[in-house]
């Protein structure tokens, strides 16, 4: 068997880390005592002190009178709403940069859960963590409260006559008006847009790009005649080469690969082939830690490894090839795969190279998989900025040929590598209006301030990708002063029209007379609206230009020498737009397991030379950042995330992290996602402390993660897991066999489906009410998550490979946690869970100590409504997105996940209502519902026929240290590499 | 030798301390609002505490000193009551006209309207001037609200006087030693203690649970005259109960339903009935005192009890229908849901849901058991109510 470690200590000296780990417990113990010190030397007197006072706080509490609770019923009663039950209504989640079709759960007139829409081809029903954080944006204090102008309350009528005079050339307006915005996806927004730009005088619309794509459409618009990005079909694939691009982590439109991803990978139902994946690229990123093979290579080198392939696949093909850069990795193992699979690869790079993109096209195009596995039909409209028009506005804001700029839901004084200048010029403008929801950089050096709602508080319409339509409908009337801005837009062009029945107007001019369904726009509307989403697709004639390639091939950079800086974008920040959502801030790196901070990733070789050890500090061009040992780090590259270190985004967000946009090089108005030779420096004798998950929940080297190799598979569907057999034969026990009657609730998850995103921890958190402790805590390892993602490393520190394993409560039937509690806070229901009754509990914390698990969590302080923990359950407006329908648990008791009970207890009252059997699959856990992966099925195991059984069966499932005899609920299937 | 007391009898005296302490502060729960204390100056402005003093006494019918009619305390309540009385409370008539000016109020006294209002008031023969006070007093109640009540102190009494036998009969046993025979102050300190510690347990079960509680409601609706007297089913106004977690608290325009028509209630009169009207016209509904509390960590459906398992609503919430004032009849503890659950049959063969209890079933057909119980489903797992 492999053995896996979880960090280089581990790797170098698994019993001095364990010894390590020792020591910080007991540290972590020696803290606790320290505030009481007078109690280790307690007398009798103290005794009757303490006592006294705590029956004296006893009868205070006991004295205080009970509230008197007050029902306060409708008015009139909206036929919809029961009081306590749901309501979800069909909504869209596009920041700009990410786009979701959802579900938005509405309790009592609160949206409290995003879930995904089911019905919606782009994203499949799978969500992703940023967009299951989104609803606690809803409820951020950073949010304006209402217009304001040089940072004063102003009212919206002065602010419209202000600036829709200023617009109309008056008041000494002698430059042009430029409307700064995302890239807008909005049919009806665009429209307007369109038509503010043709109304009013001398005005121009960039949209802007924070995570841009811009060498990529420029390619595409050269080869393809398209502004767009093609389809990516990585459920037709079966092998896919990524240069550098995080597909399932941050690029373009990551649940829906990994959607397609996980569908062409899983070994379920019969399925014996899988994708195979190589991915090429400097640090570890999340999709890198799921390829089967994975070169790491400095970005340098990239130009010269997609000419090698090009001209591998050209020779075989007859087709021409091109001298240029050369590459030192060896590719052909992959040209030959390639060129095994015709018509049925992806080849894509994450690179901002225009060249580089040509080429990639070009082996594309060789390979047959236009048409294919990558469609124009459907083509990706989320990504529309390009990066020299920002260059372009610069120049004319500096050069004063703007008076006038309109920013829209774009950060660019944050996230453009010349932010400091954008900030200075603008604060020079005549006029300058942000529309932004909350406070950024942006927004303070602008003049007015004309708050948009949020989106989940907004109608909108979208066209993600070509044909596919979706529409979003407000679920809570605004909770502040706010305005849609395509209402402002409107409303300067003279118009009193709201941006709802603009949408309506759309949909009926330009969709409702293309479909035949309906007979009457508003069955038509109401239905598009109920379902979210609409499809109304045609062919598009693509004709490919192989013109552009041999210049393209001619211009690709060679390697350069030096240490290279790789510029990424965390799974949980992205371009740190939303820093100020706590959620996303606490979750942890998917593969540095580091959350609350960004750090150096330096490879393993280079810190062993240079005597660097993790929480060191390192100066890289000037700025200090914190050291992270990466395992599979690029020989001579370091990776620093980027959207960290917001300086205006409110209490959670700023300050967090180092800034590292102001250091992204500009070539030729592009940007580059490197920086050739920085010089690094050890900072001596500086240790920056990192909130570091990763030693977290030892597993002490067990068979914990158990995998194989397809070729393995085939041959034997037991392979990997052949130590269960053995497992279960020694299997002996004095006690009964547990029984159940009725239901037997149970989970799989296949870790070959699972890519390790971290959807599910934040999904998890929002339905149950889970706290955010803060970094000082998460160091602490109190963690509140119920579902963490386990990554272990296994083969070379150089280039491992990367294991993920979501472990949750395992639901033992044999629970060690259970027979040690004093107070019987944890007994076992007659459905197999293992339960916690958080008002039994008084925090002896055995359970922890008996849980081989480790998923045993304890609130070491009161997390709601304490200073200490100032994130968003210290406020009014924070807490509204608390589940209703889940304890929040207080200081001094034990928690762990339920299996989301409440939502088992909700699905079996529908079935009895009704008097039915319930449903496969009609309960659905908060990890398993918009799980981009379907990694995790949850059901009866009672039910011979439900999916959990049949899966429980298959020779892939095991459950973790089964040894024990723990008998968990939770079974694991073998994780399949399909390696060369 | 005799300098300090030994150890454990410290020890108690020091618990029966706190244990006083405990009580003292204990204190029944109010029924409702009122924490605001009369202040010696009057709220009202431009009047001197004088007048709203004579104010009261002419409502408390203090003077005159020769009253021909009925005072009004006698109908309109000051204080709030554990029976109804159909007559507007002194704090609702004061709170209806404090914003009012005299004439409204005047009008409203001396010219009755509706059945009842004129048989009682059309005798009556007030002087202006003392009705002016009058209405100056309601205002000023209406500002200071109604005074705090006073906390029973029955069962304290009871304890402090036996926590006082049990310190004589302590005392005694170490310091006077007087009584020749031992036994009885040991008797009478082990009885005490029992008496005390039974009393402190009980009160302790007590705390957080509150049957009996029987509020004043800002309307004195009557579920008698609604579901009793005109046999209106629970569900035409409680109507989410069987398929949603709460049984759900009547919206306003329901009420009218009604109440359009009915303006004048036969026991009450047009005060409450106006209430409601209002409510609906001024689009501010009415506050509830809500009377059955669970604690916030059980989660309780009305769906699960009433519209699967069809058990009646008097099971647990008493007969309503006979009820002026709605009190809480059971205790909501989870002992009392237990033994529900235990004793309470599920429709197990009705209801398609539990197809699936194979084993049951079988044993149901076999006859080893005839019934299933809810607890045979695991209706007493913790998780069915705490998450």
């Amino acid at each position: 068997m492999k053995t896996y470690w979880r960090s280089i200590e581990e790797l170098a000296d698994p019993n001095e880390l364990r010894r390590e780990e020792a020591r910080q417990e007991a540290k972590q113990k020696s803290l606790l005592l320290r505030g009481d010190e007078r109690l280790t030397a307690s007398s009798r007197r103290d005794f009757l002190k303490t006592l006294g006072f705590s029956l004296a706080a006893a009868s205070i509490v006991a004295s205080c009178r009970k509230p008197v609770e007050k029902a306060i019923p409708y008015l009139v009663k909206p036929e919809e709403i029961t009081p306590g039950m749901a309501n979800y209504y069909a909504s869209t989640y596009f920041d700009g940069t990410d786009y979701g079709s959802i579900l938005v759960k509405v309790r009592d007139g609160r949206p409290i859960k995003i879930e995904g829409n089911s019905l919606s081809p782009v994203s499949q029903q799978g969500t992703s963590a940023r967009i299951q954080a989104s609803v606690l944006n809803l409820y951020d204090e950073a949010r304006f409260k209402g217009p304001l102008l040089n940072n004063n309350p102003v009212t919206w009528e002065t602010a419209d006559r202000e600036i829709s005079a200023y617009l109309d050339g008056g008041k000494g307006k002698s430059g042009k008006t430029v409307l700064l915005t995302s890239t807008i996806i909005s049919p009806s927004t665009r429209q307007i847009i369109r038509d503010f730009i043709s109304g009013t005088p001398k005005t121009e619309w960039i949209q802007y790009d924070a995570s841009p794509a811009s060498g990529m459409l420029s390619a595409n618009k050269l080869c393809f005649g398209q502004w767009a990005i093609p389809d990516y079909r990585f459920d037709k694939a079966r092998v896919v080469v990524s240069f550098a691009a995080d597909f399932l982590g941050t690029w373009l439109s990551p649940v829906e690969y990994t959607k397609r991803y996980s569908a062409a990978r899983q070994l379920r139902d019969g399925q014996k082939e899988m994708l195979r994946h190589y991915q090429i690229e400097a640090g570890m990123s999340l999709t890198g830690a799921n390829a089967d093979v994975r070169f790491p290579v400095k970005p340098s080198e990239e130009a010269g490894l997609v000419l090698a392939l090009y001209n591998e696949v050209a020779k075989a093909k007859g087709a021409r090839t091109y001298s240029g850069v050369s590459s030192s990795v060896d590719i052909s193992g992959i040209a030959v795969d390639l060129l095994e699979n015709k018509g049925k690869s992806v080849v894509i790079s994450g690179s901002n190279d225009e060249n580089i993109q040509v080429v990639v096209n070009a082996i594309n195009q060789l390979l047959g998989n236009y048409g294919e596995t990558l469609d124009w039909n459907t083509a990706l409209l989320t990504r529309q900025g390009l990066d020299p028009d920002m260059e372009r506005l610069l120049d004319d804001l500096k050069s004063g040929q703007v008076s006038a700029l309109l920013v829209w839901d774009v950060n660019p004084v944050f996230n453009h590598p010349k932010g400091a200048e954008f900030a200075e010029a603008i604060e020079k403008l005549g006029l300058s209006v942000s529309f932004s929801e909350r406070k950024d950089e942006t927004s303070v050096v602008c003049k007015y301030v004309l708050p948009e709602p949020n989106y989940l508080e907004s109608w909108n319409d979208f066209e993600p990708k070509s044909g596919i339509y979706s529409l979003a409908q407000p679920t809570i009337a605004p909770i502040f002063d706010s305005r849609p801005a395509q209402e402002s837009l409107l409303k300067w062009m003279g118009k009193e029209q709201k941006y709802h029945e603009y949408i309506q107007k759309t949909w009926a001019e330009k969709y409702y007379p293309r479909q035949s369904v309906f007979a009457d726009f508003r069955l038509f509307w109401n239905d598009s609206l109920q379902k979210g989403v609409f499809e109304l697709v045609s062919p598009v004639e693509v004709q490919y230009n192989a013109e552009p390639l041999s210049l393209a091939a001619a211009k690709l950079e060679p390697v350069k020498p030096g240490v290279e800086l790789v510029f990424y974008e965390s799974v949980a920040m992205g371009n740190g737009k939303y820093a100020n959502n706590p959620w996303l801030q606490e979750l942890p790196d998917p593969v540095a397991k580091i959350s609350w901070d960004n750090f150096a990733a330096v490879p393993v070789e280079y810190a062993a030379a240079n005597g660097l050890k993790n929480e060191d500090v390192i100066n890289l061009n000037g700025l200090e950042l914190p050291v992270f040992v990466q395992p599979g780090q690029a020989k001579d590259t370091v990776s620093v995330a980027l959207g960290y270190g917001r300086r205006v985004a409110g209490k959670v967000g700023e300050g967090i992290g180092t800034d590292l946009y102001p250091m992204l090089p500009v070539k030729n108005g592009i940007r580059s996602n490197y920086l050739e030779n920085v010089t690094i420096e050890k900072v001596p004798g500086t240790v920056y402390e990192l909130a570091i998950s990763q030693t977290h929940h030892s597993m002490e080297g067990r068979p914990i993660v158990r995998e194989t190799t397809l070729d393995e598979y085939v041959k034997n569907p037991e392979a990997g897991n052949e130590m269960r057999n053995e497992v279960l034969a020694n299997s002996v026990t004095l006690y009964e066999k547990p029984s159940f009657n009725g239901h037997h609730w149970g989970m799989a998850v296949d870790l070959n489906s699972c890519t390790g995103c971290g959807n599910c921890a934040i999904s998890c958190q929002a339905e149950n009410n889970i706290q955010v402790i803060g970094k000082e805590q998460v160091r602490n390892r109190r963690i509140m998550h119920w579902i963490r993602i386990d990554r272990y490393f296994s083969e070379s520190p150089d280039n491992p490979q990367v294991s993920f394993q979501p472990v949750m409560c395992q639901h033992c039937d044999n629970a060690p946690c259970e027979n040690v509690c004093p107070v019987a806070a944890t007994p076992h229901s007659e459905e197999g869970l293992n339960q916690m009754a958080y008002n039994r509990c008084v925090g002896t914390k055995y359970c922890i100590n008996n849980c081989p698990y480790r998923v045993r969590r304890f609130n070491w302080f009161q997390y709601v409504n304490n200073n200490r923990f100032d994130y968003n359950s210290n406020s009014e407006l924070g807490r509204m997105v608390l589940n209703p329908d889940v304890t929040v648990r207080s200081r001094g008791v034990v928690e762990k996940c339920s299996m989301c009970v409440q939502r088992i207890q909700e699905k079996k009252l529908a079935a009895k209502l009704e008097g039915r059997p319930l449903a496969e699959g009609e309960i659905q856990t908060a990890c398993q519902q918009s799980c981009p992966g379907n990694a995790i099925v949850f059901g009866d195991l009672n039910d011979p026929e439900s999916r959990i059984s049949k899966l429980f069966q298959y020779k892939r499932n095991y459950h973790l240290l089964e040894e024990l005899h723990t008998l968990p609920s939770v079974g694991y299937l073998t994780k399949v590499r399909n390696q060369a | 030798m005799r300098k300090k007391l030994p150890v454990p009898a410290r020890l108690l005296l020091y618990s029966l301390l706190f244990i006083f302490t405990l009580f003292f502060l204990i204190q029944p729960r109010e029924s409702r609002g009122g924490e605001q204390l009369r202040t010696a100056t009057a709220l009202v402005e431009g009047h001197s505490h004088e007048d709203i003093k004579r104010g009261e006494r002419f409502f408390l019918g203090l003077l005159p000193f020769e009253r021909k009619s009925a005072s009004c305390v006698s109908c309109h309540n000051l204080t709030p009551t554990d029976t109804l009385n159909w007559n507007p409370s002194a704090m609702g008539i004061a709170v209806k006209y404090a914003g009012k000016d005299f004439a409204a109020f005047q009008s409203a006294v001396m010219q009755p309207s509706g059945k009842l209002m004129e048989e009682v008031h059309k005798n009556f023969e007030i002087q202006e001037e003392d009705l002016k006070l009058v209405k100056l007093y309601l205002d000023e109640l209406a500002i200071a609200g109604p005074a705090a009540q006073k906390p029973t102190i029955n069962n304290l009494l009871i304890f402090l006087f036996v926590g006082l036998l049990i310190t004589w009969a302590l005392l005694e046993l170490i310091f006077f030693r007087k009584i020749k025979y031992r036994m009885i102050p040991v008797v009478i300190l082990l009885a005490g203690l029992g008496l005390q510690l039974k009393m402190v347990v009980e009160e302790g079960i007590k705390l957080g649970r509150s049957q009996g509680y029987m509020p004043d409601q800002p309307i004195k609706f009557s579920h008698k005259v609604h579901a009793g007297d005109n046999g209106i089913d629970c569900k035409y106004c409680h109507s989410t109960v069987e398929y949603g977690k709460s049984a759900g608290i009547p919206a306003m325009e329901l009420c009218m339903n009604c109440h359009v028509v009915v303006r004048e209630g036969t026991h009450s009169g047009k005060f409450e009935i106006a209430k409601v009207v209002e409510a609906n016209e001024k689009k501010i509904p009415v506050e509830w005192v809500r009377i059955h509390n669970l604690p916030d960590h059980v989660f309780f459906s009305h769906a699960q009890h009433v519209g699967v398992a069809g058990l009646d609503c008097a099971k647990c919430h008493g007969d309503v229908a006979s009820m002026d004032v709605v009190k809480q009849v059971s205790d909501l503890s989870m002992g009392w849901c237990i033994n529900c659950h235990r004793e309470t049959n599920v429709k197990f063969s009705e209801n398609h849901y539990y197809d699936n209890y194979i084993q049951l079933h079988e044993d149901l057909k076999a006859g080893k058991i005839d019934s299933v119980k809810a607890v045979q489903i695991g209706a007493n797992d913790c998780m069915r109510c705490h998450y």
